[in-house]
């Protein structure tokens, strides 16, 4: 009998223990993710963005991509013919522009449409933003599936979303997956990553964001990826936007 | 024919057990019965307005558009807007909820100095809660087109919600999910739900309730009188098993054939318990009639007698049904001929061949012949009949006067009958889906939604040119207060980068303008996703039918004028189909008059083998018509997709009474050959038959005055004052008629 409550004790205390070391755990796996994502000074690159529908037709465009720390970046594109030459410029405190070539004018654009989609693709304005996870999520660790470690997400400010499970890599804790929930908790994106080694760091050289109620999907893929190039916060001024 | 009958006779068990079975087999096929309460989806396909609103309707989502109006003293006001984000959060969870959009989270595109602010026109993470601020909205909401009487009433005292459905989301379901939900909230503000599927799901349920109240209340009071005129359980119990079995079979093969009920074919039950019951009940009378010892002989000697009436009677009917195939405009009406006409000849078939079976089966005979008969020989002959046939011959010419005067006046009337097809006024007035019609209707500007559809490159300037023009002569309409395309949206993000609120003359600004509006929910219900289609949305205000023609006209030939090689414009909505439904019905209306009056003309003339009588037997059935459709006129009740049926089905039911005092008529003559007692013999026997056909008929249709949906109401009216109307006529107006032809041209018995 005795050994009977000794056993349940130590299993107790091995639970609690486990608990506390899973909370820490899901901080510090999530610390590792944005870590892993957020790495490099800056990257160059290209982007193709390509869009399927329900009916399987796609749709591609092109962009090259500069991007400094979390907070700067600039995005231009290259193809379609009627998109070439528009740019977009975001800078730290929610603060973008946007620059039409036709025009010749440059706007700035409110940040209160995060929810929206951006240009037609399945990643909302939310999705886009290169701000690491810690800061805008409370993790929760799930579990442990295989290879993966599994985060329950919860959005700390305004969000579309109830909360993201986000399915990271054991080893070099990168996301594989991201499923996104609704406040109705139903799964209404999914993200799906494809992680490489480039030089020191890994790049995730394919997302493929799935809307599950319209059944359109997003493939987001890197190429020509360069890792700190030096760029100095010059080359993200509206007037070089202009450029 | 006495053959026939013995044979039956001989059979008898062998029909009973097949009648059985078969209707446990089809009985079993109604559970998978569904129901289609969708009118739209009845509109024929060669109708290339009626396709067009389809096709819009599928591409564009709009079809499936379903909104709640928030009614309250002010909407601008914190918790009003609590109350808006919590119903608009809420449905936007839904399943099958495409995008869901209100005053709470509406796209909103504002231009400043500094930029443009593609935001909400509500930030809803931080709802608006002082006085200043709630002022400035409101003003902002008033001082924009595309709020201003579309989102908030231009009373500021309503709002609507408005949301759309996944292409493969149960258009039903989602409606009562959102009902209940929203419901649940307890809100202090009135909520009104509009849009097809708050409709069809009003639709649906009222004709499950009808269906399922409507047919026992039909069944009792058909019981009742059948109880109190044959005064035997026989009498009572024979009309209504065949009558239900009819029921049972129709709907069953209805099931196995595919097609559904619709607010027209869920009255099938109804009629065919107040016709079914019919053939039966001459069947029985002439069996009671029937004085001979062995009853046996009786039973054949009777049903020989009554086969060729109630064949013919029941062919008739039938024609009068299927003259819908051919004029009707909504294949629901279409099918609901055809059902309706199968039914019919299944009662014919149950009354030839089951109820004598049965009769001789359980030995149903008559058993006491002489108490009854002199009981009723009391009430009936003396106080109706008798009566009647010294008027007839007393006064015959007087009689016809009478009745050419009530037909003078009725063609007078005629001219009076209006249509009606807007679909909330099926509704009753307290019914929340005509108060919901009604408010769209006095605070937002309607609800019949009108599309102007371009093909092209939308992209192009030139279109979206047009599409401004377009918007521009519309709005010219006192009846069209908004009118929505992308054509807007792209004058409005031009304005944002500085360039006025106009669209731009190249392309590639246009090109470069939509890189923002790509993706946005609203633009999918504006263009396609191919952007060679564009659509101008608006609504039309009025339900006048001359209005709307009006509008109809004019638009198509604005249309007409402005289109050219680049791109092409049409023109549809729920006003053009209405037109189109309107013009139908009048058409349809004559169509299948004409073709059944000929019809029975020629079966009636072919059977009785003489020309004069088929005359003769249609003669009170046109003047009941007449009186039909001056009554329509006179007392104001439209011809609607229910009411128009009345002309033929009345044709087809009350030619029967002409039909079975025709035939008791050439029968009596050729018993003795003289023609006034062959007329008072029929008057007596015959006539009798045909005041309980048409009180069981006329009270069965009665009930139809309790149906939910209105156009169903006045059909069971009119059907019940044809029926009168025509039983009239064929006992006073055709005696006459033979009377004073048999003094100029003795009649003959053939």
């Amino acid at each position: 009998m005795k050994s009977v409550i000794y056993s349940t004790i130590i299993f107790a205390l091995i639970c609690a223990v486990s608990i506390s070391a899973h909370a820490q755990d899901a901080n510090a796996i999530l610390k590792k993710m944005d870590d892993v994502m957020y790495a490099p000074k800056d990257l160059t690159g290209t982007n193709k963005i390509v869009l399927i529908d329900k009916n399987g037709k796609q749709e591609t465009r092109k962009a090259y991509i500069k991007q400094k720390g979390t907070d700067k970046r600039i995005m231009r594109f290259t193809s379609p013919a009627s998109q070439e030459g528009i740019a977009v410029l975001g800078l730290p405190n929610d603060i973008m522009y946007l620059y039409l070539p036709a025009f010749g004018k440059e706007r700035r654009i409110s940040a209160s449409v995060k929810n929206q989609n951006f240009a037609g693709t399945d990643f909302s304005y939310d999705d886009m933003e290169p701000k690491p996870y810690s800061e805008k999520y409370t993790p929760k660790f799930l579990k442990t599936e295989g290879n993966m470690y599994l985060l329950e997400l919860t959005p700390k400010g305004r969000s579309d979303y109830s909360k993201i499970i986000a399915y990271i890599n054991k080893t070099n804790y990168y996301p594989e997956l991201m499923e996104y929930f609704d406040k109705g908790n139903n799964k209404i994106k999914e993200a799906k990553y494809i992680f490489k080694k480039v030089g020191n760091y890994w790049n995730a050289s394919e997302i493929n964001m799935t809307n599950l109620k319209k059944n359109h999907t997003t493939k987001m893929q890197m190429e020509n990826v360069k890792y700190d190039n030096g760029l100095s916060d010059d080359e993200f001024t509206v007037r070089k936007l202009k450029q | 024919m006495e053959k026939l009958v013995q044979k039956i006779i001989q059979l008898r068990w062998v029909i009973i057990i097949s009648v059985l079975v078969i209707t446990a087999f089809l009985g079993y096929q109604i559970k998978y019965l569904t129901v289609n309460s969708d009118i739209l989806s009845t509109l024929p396909d060669d109708d290339p307005k009626a396709h067009l609103y389809m096709d819009i309707g599928d591409e564009f989502g709009g079809n499936d558009m379903g909104m709640i109006v928030l009614e309250t003293d002010d909407i601008f006001k914190k918790e009003v807007l609590e109350h808006i984000k919590q119903i608009t959060d809420s449905i936007k969870i839904t399943n099958g909820v495409a995008s869901v959009t209100s005053l709470t989270n509406i796209l909103d595109i504002k231009s400043s100095e500094w930029g443009i602010e593609i935001g909400k026109l509500v930030d809803e993470y931080d709802l608006p809660d002082k006085k200043s601020k709630l002022d400035s909205l409101k003003k902002y909401v008033f001082s924009k087109e595309m709020y201003k009487g579309a989102v908030v009433s231009e009373d500021g005292t309503a709002t609507i919600i408005l949301y759309t459905l996944l292409p493969d989301a149960d258009v039903q379901d989602a409606a009562k999910e959102i009902k209940n939900k929203v419901e649940t909230m307890n809100l202090t503000e009135t909520l009104y739900y509009g849009g097809l599927p708050f409709m069809l799901n009003d639709i649906t349920d009222l004709i499950l309730k009808d269906m399922l109240w409507l047919i026992p209340i039909v069944f009792v009071i058909i019981a009742f009188i059948l109880l109190f005129s044959f005064r035997s359980f026989r009498g009572m119990l024979l009309p209504l098993l065949t009558a239900g079995i009819t029921v049972i079979w129709t709907l069953g093969l209805m099931t196995i054939i595919g097609y559904e009920l619709t607010i027209i074919s869920n009255i099938i039950p109804v009629v065919l318990l107040a016709i079914g019951s019919a053939y039966t009940i001459h069947v029985l009378n002439s069996i009671n009639l029937n004085t001979l010892k062995d009853r046996k002989q009786a039973l054949i000697k009777a049903m020989s007698y009554t086969m060729i009436p109630v064949i013919l009677a029941s062919v008739t009917t039938a024609i009068g049904f299927i003259s819908f195939i051919f004029g009707a405009y909504l294949t629901m009406i279409r099918e609901f001929g055809i059902c309706t006409a199968i039914g019919i000849l299944i009662a014919l078939l149950l009354s030839v061949f089951f109820v004598p079976a049965i009769i001789s089966a359980l030995s149903m005979y008559r058993k006491d012949t002489g108490k009854v008969k002199e009981k009723k020989h009391n009430i009936m002959s003396q106080f109706i009949l008798q009566p009647l046939t010294k008027i007839l011959f007393n006064y015959p010419k007087t009689v016809l006067t009478i009745w050419s005067i009530i037909l003078l006046l009725s063609i007078g009337g005629i001219f009076l009958i209006n249509t009606s097809v807007n679909i909330a006024d099926y509704f009753q007035k307290d019914n929340s889906t005509r108060i919901s019609e009604d408010v769209l209707q006095n605070k937002f500007g309607g609800s019949l939604p009108t599309f102007v559809l371009f093909e092209g490159d939308i992209q192009e300037p030139e279109v979206l040119k047009m599409m401004i023009k377009t918007e521009k002569f519309m709005k010219e309409d006192p009846n069209i207060s908004t009118a929505n395309s992308v054509a807007n949206l792209v004058e409005q993000m031009n304005n944002a980068m500085g360039e006025g609120v106009k669209i731009p003359d190249e392309k590639a600004k246009i090109e470069q303008l939509w890189f923002l509006l790509d993706g946005q929910d609203v633009m999918q219900q504006l263009v396609s996703d191919d952007l060679d289609k564009g659509i101008i949305q608006s609504k039309f205000a009025s339900i006048e039918t001359q209005e709307i023609e009006e509008y109809t006209q004019k638009m198509d030939k604005f249309i007409q004028e402005n289109t050219n090689n680049n791109f092409d414009v049409k023109f549809t909505g729920t006003p053009s189909l209405y037109v189109n439904l309107n013009s139908s019905l009048v058409k349809s209306q004559y169509s299948s008059l004409i073709i059944a009056i000929i019809m029975v003309l020629l079966i009636v003339g072919i059977i009785m083998r003489s020309v004069s009588k088929g005359v003769y037997a249609t003669i009170p059935i046109i003047a009941t018509i007449l009186f039909l459709l001056g009554i329509m006129g006179v007392i104001g009740i439209p011809l609607d997709i229910a009411t128009v049926l009345v002309g033929s089905i009345a044709l087809g039911i009350g030619i029967d009474y002409s039909i079975h005092v025709i035939s008791g008529f050439n029968a009596h003559m050729k018993e003795n050959g003289d023609v006034n007692t062959a007329i008072k013999k029929t008057i007596m026997t015959t006539g009798k038959a045909v005041i309980i056909n048409v009180t069981s008929v006329a009270a069965g249709f009665l009930v139809l005055l309790l149906a939910q949906i209105v156009p169903l109401q006045n059909f069971g009216l009119l059907i019940a004052i044809s029926m009168f109307g025509s039983g009239l006529g064929a006992l006073t107006l055709l005696p006459v008629i033979l009377i004073l032809a048999n003094k100029k041209h003795k009649i003959t018995a053939n």
